[in-house]
């Protein structure tokens, strides 16, 4: 391999970085050189990545959990940067997931959100799907089931950060409403290439509907928290507006919601769920596809405080309604 | 000197001149990680009558508006010089909020990051949270919106102050905030006997 004088001068700063951060004595000092590293080798001499990765991964065993957290934050900007190293920081993702650390596993699944994107748009525009492709799919599938099952976690900040994951899942593999809804970057199934042998449409698209059932299942729970439940109401809600399909079930559970919110919630807590209520249903009513729930949604806004007019005003007119359908 | 705390807050008002500057102040007095924002679409400060208010960009500084205002006294009031302005208050608000930072900044043109948003009135919670779900997350960390109403006062705003600050040492001292945050709000309310508005967003 050759390198110029410059790639030359960077691999040496490289290792001694390496060298340096394995014997900081603090864990700030770690991270300063951490830092350093990533500047180098994401951004300034990308080309030395591939050779110095495996170091880097070794911090997925550091004991400070605010060094593998700036480990996530390294892979989750690699992971945008070189597609092709995906496969190569799934395991050390998967181990960080389980990590002792409340805040590392958070930090986790919030960058599976994005890398999760990623990869599924990796493996659907590649010609020819590697072995070492197909066993970072099936590691990430094997990420995707631990994350769902997160949203049972006795911590908060992981069930919300669950929910938050599942909702990528969910939109990204099911098929949007129609050509003209699409928003740019919306990817969805019709992106993935019927050839595509390990990742099969139906089979995701399945897989969406289980998890979305399980969102459902978690935003109509009895003991459900105050954050956890706002968080749900927006994420449901955001599916049903970009996949109209699930229209019907969110309407029918927020109506569900509305009529027996959590008994667990304080008055101040029933006041900011029903504020986002108000603006979540002020939502969905806007969406054409929301005009034959007319008469589900129409009383819970009037009951939040619209008049009839107000909510006439912002349902789409005919023409719109019309072209959506068209 | 090391931060109290690694919760990076936002102190948020309408026109980032009162409550979210006396907050500001506070805050940064007591070594936290604050910074301030406005929500309006100006700047909008009161007058030589109440229909009458003072109206700038976000851009303008907390040095140009006072020089502004004082050449109003003296045009209004030539023999009395920085009657109005000063007699108000505004004239030494200005003075505070020059020496914490440039000049008002508007909430929705900031690319800066923050685990949580404390809004001082029900209609700037409403349009902070309308905002960020507005946007596409980029690393999903969870945000916390918190409203506590705050009339637009100097007595109030230094009221409010207190309160804020008050609420940022609870929650700075919670272990794992995402967790407790519904306990930290309990307690807090009881506290202050005022009602509180809280929500999630998504950085």
């Amino acid at each position: 391999m050759d390198f110029s004088m410059n790639d030359i001068s960077d691999q040496e700063l490289v290792t001694q970085w390496l060298n340096n951060a394995a014997v900081a004595r603090s864990s700030s000092e770690k991270l300063e050189y951490f830092h350093k590293l990533q500047e180098v080798l994401i951004r300034k001499s990308p080309n030395l990545l591939q050779k110095f990765l495996p170091n880097i991964l070794n911090f997925t065993t550091d004991k400070n959990g605010d060094v593998k957290k700036a480990l996530v934050g390294f892979i989750e900007e690699l992971c945008k940067a070189r597609e092709s190293l995906l496969p190569k920081v799934m395991l050390s993702l998967h181990m960080l997931l389980c990590d002792e650390s409340i805040a590392v596993q958070k930090r986790v699944i919030q960058a599976l959100i994005s890398i999760y994107r990623k990869t599924l748009g990796w493996l659907c525009k590649a010609s020819v799907v590697t072995e070492e492709m197909e066993n970072a799919w099936k590691q990430l599938s094997a990420i995707k089931l631990e994350i769902a099952n997160m949203i049972d976690s006795d911590n908060d900040g992981v069930r919300t950060s669950s929910v938050k994951f599942l909702e990528c899942v969910v939109l990204l593999q099911t098929y949007p409403d129609q050509a003209e809804n699409n928003k740019p970057n919306d990817f969805s199934l019709d992106d993935v290439p019927l050839t595509l042998k390990i990742a099969r449409r139906r089979k995701l698209e399945e897989e969406a509907n289980t998890l979305f059932e399980l969102l459902l299942k978690f935003h109509g729970s009895p003991h459900i928290s105050s954050a956890n439940l706002l968080t749900c109401l927006g994420v449901v809600t955001n599916i049903a507006k970009n996949r109209a399909e699930f229209m019907s079930r969110v309407v029918t559970a927020i109506e569900s919601l509305y009529n027996n919110l959590p008994p667990t919630l304080s008055t101040t807590q029933v006041n900011s769920v029903r504020k986002k209520l108000k603006s979540e249903l002020t939502g969905l009513i806007k969406h054409p596809a929301a005009y034959e729930f007319l008469d589900k949604l129409t009383p819970m806004l009037i009951d939040l405080g619209y008049s009839q007019q107000d909510v006439i005003k912002i349902v789409p007119k005919a023409e719109e309604r019309r072209r959506y359908c068209k | 000197m090391a931060p109290v705390s690694d919760l990076r807050i936002a102190v948020i008002c309408s026109s980032n001149m009162n409550r979210s500057m006396e907050a500001h102040a506070f805050l940064a007095k007591k070594g936290f990680l604050v910074q301030s924002y406005g929500t309006g679409d100006k700047v909008k400060i009161p007058g030589s009558a109440a229909d009458k208010p003072n109206i700038y960009e976000f851009g303008v500084s907390y040095e140009e508006i006072y020089h502004d205002l004082l050449n109003k006294d003296k045009s209004l009031y030539p023999s009395n010089a920085a009657v109005i302005y000063t007699q108000n208050g505004l004239l030494h608000t200005l003075d505070r909020n020059r020496r914490i930072k440039s000049h008002p900044e508007r909430f929705q043109e900031t690319e800066e990051k923050f685990d949580i948003l404390i809004t001082c009135e029900e209609r700037v919670y409403d349009q902070v949270v309308e905002f960020m779900d507005s946007k596409t997350p980029i690393d999903n960390s969870i945000v916390h919106v918190i409203n506590i109403d705050i009339q637009d006062n100097l007595e109030e705003a230094t009221i409010g102050a207190f309160l804020i600050s008050d609420m940022c040492v609870m929650l700075a001292k919670a272990e794992d905030l995402d967790n407790d945050i519904e306990e930290v709000l309990h307690n807090f309310e009881e506290k202050c006997q005022r009602p509180i508005l809280h929500s999630i967003v998504f950085n």
